[in-house]
């Protein structure tokens, strides 16, 4: 519902954009990159990184939501470079995208549109089956472990290794209870299944392809 | 999971999911592993009893079908039992986490008297799943009462859909389940036909109509897809 309000926005910030052209306010100091892709991405001066919210073909803008209230405008054309997806239309709303652009950051033109790729989890932070083994047979208190099933709860109840918690990945930061839900602050999944212990080793598994 | 599960490592299983097997009417095998006189005092219902010394002799009463899901419990977590009958190539076997005293503490009922002592297993489609031949055909022929829901992620959607279907993935079903017309039959399919299943629970929950496709199907760019029986 969020996204569709957005893209309604976005449409109509295109159209505003198109209408008062360079007249408009100053965009000095508009943030470039959405708050969770810091975590990988630093702030560059010609890229935008942020979600799709929509592409406006009628004024040839692709949309990209920054910030909870800020969507960049940005025109493209023909010779736009496709990183990650063979057309445009292709790629999902509310996707991780991140748009290298050229001109004035009033009327910035797009270069080129990279789709975030899958994540790659780095080689040492992998466990292997060898070490899992060894790790179930010492078991979490001696091992100084949790070990994290972020299937769904039925597929955990269904079979799991032992001394697993779960801990759906979908859930993972929804309120237990109705009652929590109320709550300003309220006790999530996580809370429940993380240890308190920040220094404990967190193991995580799935079900691989679903 | 997939790789600690295909290297026969201990699966343990919770009571929740038996009780499902048993109000669902899902076909399992349960075996009571206790001497035949602790599990006539009282036994979990549908169990057949076969002492854990006579397991390993046992091998022939088992099913033929090798995915049949199998269930052993008895007071403890016993491995050794699990590492037989897994070892026996039964890919979904599992032991009840907590054993006994688990299924009591979670409000699970005993029966008291002479517990079987022949597996019987015949398997059937879990409630709610699709033929594959009938999901072909609405995805061939399209169907105006039925709404296929591809509930795959968005990244994975994005590399090819069934044609005319909806992508919704399988996390955000309750959310977002008002973008859903009421009056048609979903189905649902994700690659495997677990994340279908859960969607469909979910949608029923809502309550929707549907079913779910349980087998494994890849989708090109142009919308062909592959459907392989698991």
């Amino acid at each position: 519902m969020v996204a569709r309000k957005f893209s309604f926005l976005a449409a109509a910030t295109a159209l505003v954009v198109m209408l008062i052209g360079s007249i408009g306010t100053s965009f000095a100091e508009k943030p470039t990159v959405l708050q969770p892709c810091v975590q990988c991405h630093k702030a560059e001066k010609s890229v935008i990184r942020g979600t799709l919210v929509s592409v406006t073909e009628k004024f040839r803008t692709i949309n990209v939501q920054v910030g909870q209230k800020l969507v960049w405008v940005i025109s493209y054309g023909d010779d736009l470079k496709l990183i990650g997806a063979e057309k445009l239309s292709a790629v999902p709303k509310d996707k991780e995208i991140g748009v290298t652009f050229t001109g004035d950051e009033k009327k910035p033109y797009a270069v080129s549109l990279s789709v975030k790729p899958p994540a790659k989890v780095a080689q040492e932070k992998l466990v292997s089956l060898e070490e899992m083994t060894k790790l179930i047979a010492e078991g979490p208190e001696k091992g100084n472990y949790v070990l994290i099933d972020s299937r769904p709860a039925a597929r955990f109840n269904e079979g799991h290794l032992p001394y697993a918690v779960s801990l759906d990945n979908a859930k993972f930061d929804t309120p237990i209870n109705a009652e929590e839900a109320k709550k300003e602050v309220p006790l999530t999944f996580k809370d429940t299944a993380l240890p308190k212990q920040k220094d404990k080793l967190v193991i995580f598994y799935c079900g691989g392809v679903t | 999971m997939p790789l600690w599960k295909k290297t026969g490592n201990l699966i343990v299983s919770e009571p929740a999911a038996l009780k499902d097997f048993i109000t669902k009417d899902i076909a399992h095998v349960l075996v009571d592993l206790r001497d035949a006189g602790a599990a006539r005092k009282g036994f979990i219902p549908g169990a057949v009893s076969l002492p854990a010394k006579e397991l390993a002799s046992s091998k022939d009463r088992f099913p033929a079908d090798k995915s049949a899901p199998i269930i052993l419990y008895s007071d403890t977590v016993d491995s050794d039992a699990f590492k037989t009958v897994r070892g026996w190539g039964y890919k979904d076997t599992s032991v009840l986490n907590g054993g006994i005293a688990a299924w009591t503490a979670a409000g699970g009922k005993l029966q008291q008297g002479d517990p079987a002592t022949t597996i019987s297993y015949v398997p059937k489609p879990r409630p709610g799943e699709i033929s594959i031949e009938e999901f072909k055909a609405i995805a061939e022929k399209g169907d105006p009462g039925k709404l296929i829901l591809d509930v795959r992620d968005t990244d994975e959607a994005m590399n090819g859909m069934i044609k005319g279907a909806v992508n919704i993935p399988a996390g955000e079903i309750l959310s977002r389940s008002k973008e859903l017309p009421k009056d048609k039959e979903i189905i649902t399919h994700c690659q495997t036909g677990l994340r279908a299943e859960s969607a469909y629970e979910d949608l029923k929950e809502a309550g929707y109509k549907g079913r779910f496709l349980n087998a494994l199907i890849q989708i090109d760019k142009d919308g062909k897809y592959e459907i392989t029986k698991k």
